[in-house]
């Protein structure tokens, strides 16, 4: 509302016009107690050094924001009479032009997280972003959150790997993902090679080897051979009928398993052989049987659990299943259009091969495809236009939808890889950030010995050649609350023995101070090899330290200059030991 | 390629749009300081909010009724923004300057009561022929009552509420009952209601 305010004495008199008609006598109007509201004054924000002047009625223009209440306050700086912030300049300056003409924009270039963030920082909503970039922020936060989704569901997949107990899920987790075991592994190349088999025992079997005695014609391997492919196909059947079993047994949700694609070809593939058993040979229903042979090469089909390129080829006609519909269309009402036209055309033509409308239809088919076998062929001089016009508009309407399937298939492939990718880069950056994270959870560690070392030092009287440096209080206050929690939580007085002091060295080894636990049993960190071995003196004296200077003294010499090596700006101290707050915390 | 007529899927040309009105001519301050009766730093102020609204110089009635209906938002303040934006428009070509702006809100806040109640009677009097007609009138005070935003269930209460209203204004302005009210029988009228006196001297007040 207050973007308008100047506008309100225009208001005001626009109420005039209210006056002759008003029913009852208006209100007198109220009276501003100081006249400062009207006065304007500029308020400056520093923010990084980067400063920006605005007035303050533009900022109050939103008072549900940092900048528009009183919260600004916290962020006043009086010795500069302005209000700091330390945040991103370049950020703010959209931020600030949120308040100034009352659409906020998103930069392009800038990382949508920081940008979120700062927006958060600021309390605006990222709901007042104008129409002319809300497209783009909204694309860009879905594409992240899929991003953010897609790995923390991989996450989820490694690390719920050692909690499976149950032999169900399991074994499902062993059909589904055939590296994460060996047996698995065994499982997955076994039933591959036996699609294979099986697959080329179908194709063998047909194969001519030898004359039929006493007969005209070739005898095919399969019946020669017929115990021989008999005893084959009965394997693989069984193979396969106890892998599907197994999966069904398996599977979290049978009847989403049974309804799914794989099973179903898993079924298909296995019946005719049932069906065949029953069946004797008999001629009446052999032909049927024969049929039902047919059906055994949709095992080559259970390959697509074994080849992801064949499972994204499936996803992708299934995802481009409208274009499909849109060529099948298409060429059908173009085959029915020119093979109508075609036989009219060569109706009237002697012996012509065009004898009815779906005759025709295959001459159609041939040439829009440009197959052009040449078995049918049109003898007038119409049916030769009709002819060129029909294999023209062929290469038209095929050529169409085709790139929108490459397409299609090119985007998914390439998301496919790149996920691998990212799960493998992903990986490798992990383990890098953990071996930095324990470095330097062992070089605080280091520090904070020293620091303990120098104190007791100084308890005890003894003087270190390292003249006066300073402390960070911070650092300071840092290491006095840690050594509060040790003292909580060791229960004794400690003795260089004491399996709460080993047990600590562990722990803190572990455990770096930001969080992240290490595996155990993995190496140390890539800390000095001077600290790692007096690492065990250090803790010695960091809990007895004080109690047992003695202790100290001799753990001293070693200690000292070992880890002055990995500190780099400590400073002697000159304190008295106490640790009080200072106000300025 | 030049699309067929009637293809089902239009081109749609973007053109660059010619500016629509000619710059207006700068004002000064100084100027403005002497013609109205504003001091330098409330002309700064509300050029300064003017300007961010219409960074083009001058105010278009689509831009008017927004800058109006951000301070009535419950109601439909369009009727009235209208009327108003009419009124100010001295030289009706659809568009108010700053100066025109100004000049006008001088007489209205800063001006005496005669001067304020000439400027009602020209916005009431919608087609400017010199007397506001019943028709007129009712279409005032319609525009008025569209501004408290409409009941969802009390249409007719309200319809006969600013019926009546009509109905008794007409009476007490139109003196000598002849059906419409001319710009003389509109200030005798007035003047001598002390109520519309009064609170006519309320916009006195200082910015």
């Amino acid at each position: 509302m207050a973007s308008v305010a100047a506008w309100l004495p225009f208001a005001r008199a626009a109420a005039i016009g209210w006056v002759p008609i008003a029913t009852h006598p208006l209100p007198p109007p109220p009276i501003p107690k100081d006249r400062r509201k009207s006065e304007d004054e500029k308020l400056l924000i520093n923010v990084s050094g980067r400063r920006f002047e605005t007035w303050r009625n533009t900022l109050e223009k939103y008072p549900d924001t940092l900048l528009g209440s009183n919260e600004r306050e916290f962020f006043y700086d009086e010795d500069s009479g302005e209000y700091f912030f330390d945040r991103d300049p370049d950020i703010f300056r959209h931020i600030l032009n949120y308040y100034r003409t009352g659409k906020l924009h998103y930069p392009k270039h800038e990382c949508l997280t920081s940008y979120d963030e700062e927006l958060a920082f600021f309390g605006i909503l990222p709901d007042v972003i104008g129409d002319c970039c809300y497209e783009d922020y909204r694309d860009r936060k879905r594409e992240n959150a899929e991003r953010l989704m897609d790995d923390k569901l991989s996450d989820n997949d490694n690390q719920s790997l050692p909690q499976l107990t149950d032999l169900r899920q399991k074994m499902w987790r062993a059909f589904e993902n055939p590296h994460t075991s060996t047996s698995a592994l065994v499982f997955y190349y076994v039933t591959g090679f036996f699609i294979a088999v099986s697959v080329m025992a179908n194709v063998v079997e047909t194969v001519p080897c030898g004359h039929r005695p006493g007969r005209a014609g070739t005898l095919p391997c399969g019946e020669r051979y017929k115990i021989v492919f008999f005893c084959l196909d009965t394997a693989c059947v069984m193979i396969f009928t106890a892998e599907y079993l197994l999966r069904l047994f398996a599977a979290p949700d049978r009847c989403k398993f049974v309804r799914s694609v794989m099973s179903i070809i898993d079924v298909v593939a296995i019946l005719p052989y049932y069906i065949g058993l029953g069946i004797t040979d008999n001629d009446d229903v052999s032909g049927a049987f024969v049929t039902l042979r047919v059906f055994r090469v949709f095992r080559i089909f259970k390959f697509s659990r074994h080849s992801q390129g064949l499972r994204i080829l499936g996803y992708t006609l299934k995802s481009c299943a409208s274009e499909l519909g849109f060529l099948v269309f298409s060429l059908a009402m173009a085959i029915i259009i020119f093979a109508t036209v075609m036989f009219y055309a060569e109706k009237n033509e002697t012996e012509t091969n065009f004898t009815s409308i779906p005759a025709a239809f295959w001459y159609t088919i041939v040439t829009m495809t440009t197959l052009g076998y040449g078995d049918m062929v049109p003898g007038t001089i119409a049916g030769k236009i009709v002819g060129g016009v029909c294999s023209l508009s062929g290469v038209l309407v095929i050529a169409l939808p085709v790139p929108v399937i490459v397409s299609n298939f090119s985007r998914i492939y390439h998301q496919n890889q790149r996920a691998d990718k990212r799960k493998a880069q992903r990986k490798a950056r992990l383990a890098r950030i953990r071996i930095a994270k324990a470095s330097s959870g062992a070089a605080f560690v280091s520090k904070k010995k020293a620091a303990e070392a120098r104190l007791a030092a100084q308890e005890s009287g003894i003087e270190l050649d390292e003249g006066s440096r300073e402390e960070d209080i911070f650092e300071l206050q840092h290491h006095h609350l840690l050594r509060c929690l040790e003292k909580t939580t060791c229960p004794e007085y400690p003795y260089a023995s004491h399996p709460c002091v080993q047990d600590r060295e562990f722990v803190e080894l572990d455990n770096p101070y930001n969080g992240a636990p290490k595996r155990p049993g993995s190496p140390s960190p890539l800390a000095s090899p001077a600290h790692s071995s007096h690492s065990r003196a250090g803790l010695l004296q960091a809990c007895c330290g004080r109690c047992c200077p003695q202790r100290y003294q001799q753990a001293c010499g070693k200690y000292i200059p070992a880890t002055s090596a990995v500190q780099s700006n400590q400073t002697g101290v000159g304190m008295d030991g106490t640790y009080l707050v200072e106000a300025s915390f | 390629m030049a699309t067929p007529p009637d293809s089902p899927i239009e081109e749609v040309v973007y053109e660059l749009e010619p500016t629509r009105l000619p710059k207006p001519i700068p004002v000064a301050l100084d100027d403005l300081c002497r013609q109205t009766k504003f001091t330098r730093q409330e002309i700064r102020v509300m050029y300064r909010g003017f300007k961010t609204e219409c960074p083009e110089g001058v105010v278009h009635e689509e831009c008017f009724k927004d800058i109006y209906a951000k301070f009535f938002p419950h109601g439909n303040s369009a009727v009235y923004a209208h009327y108003v934006f009419k009124a100010f428009d001295v030289n009706c070509n659809g568009a108010i300057s700053f100066r025109d702006l100004l000049v006008t809100l001088s007489t209205l806040l800063r001006g005496s009561v005669y001067e304020r109640l000439r400027w009602t009677f020209r916005l009431y009097d919608s087609n400017g022929d010199g007397c506001i007609s019943r028709a007129e009138l009712a279409d005032i005070v319609a525009a008025v009552h569209e501004l408290m935003g409409r009941r969802a269930h009390h249409h007719a209460e309200d319809e006969r509420v600013a019926r009546d209203q009509v109905d008794r204004v007409f009476r007490k302005l139109d003196l000598n009952q002849d059906g419409v009210i001319t710009i003389e029988e509109f200030m005798e009228s007035c003047l001598k209601d002390e109520v519309i006196t009064r609170s006519l001297q309320m916009f006195d007040a200082p910015l």
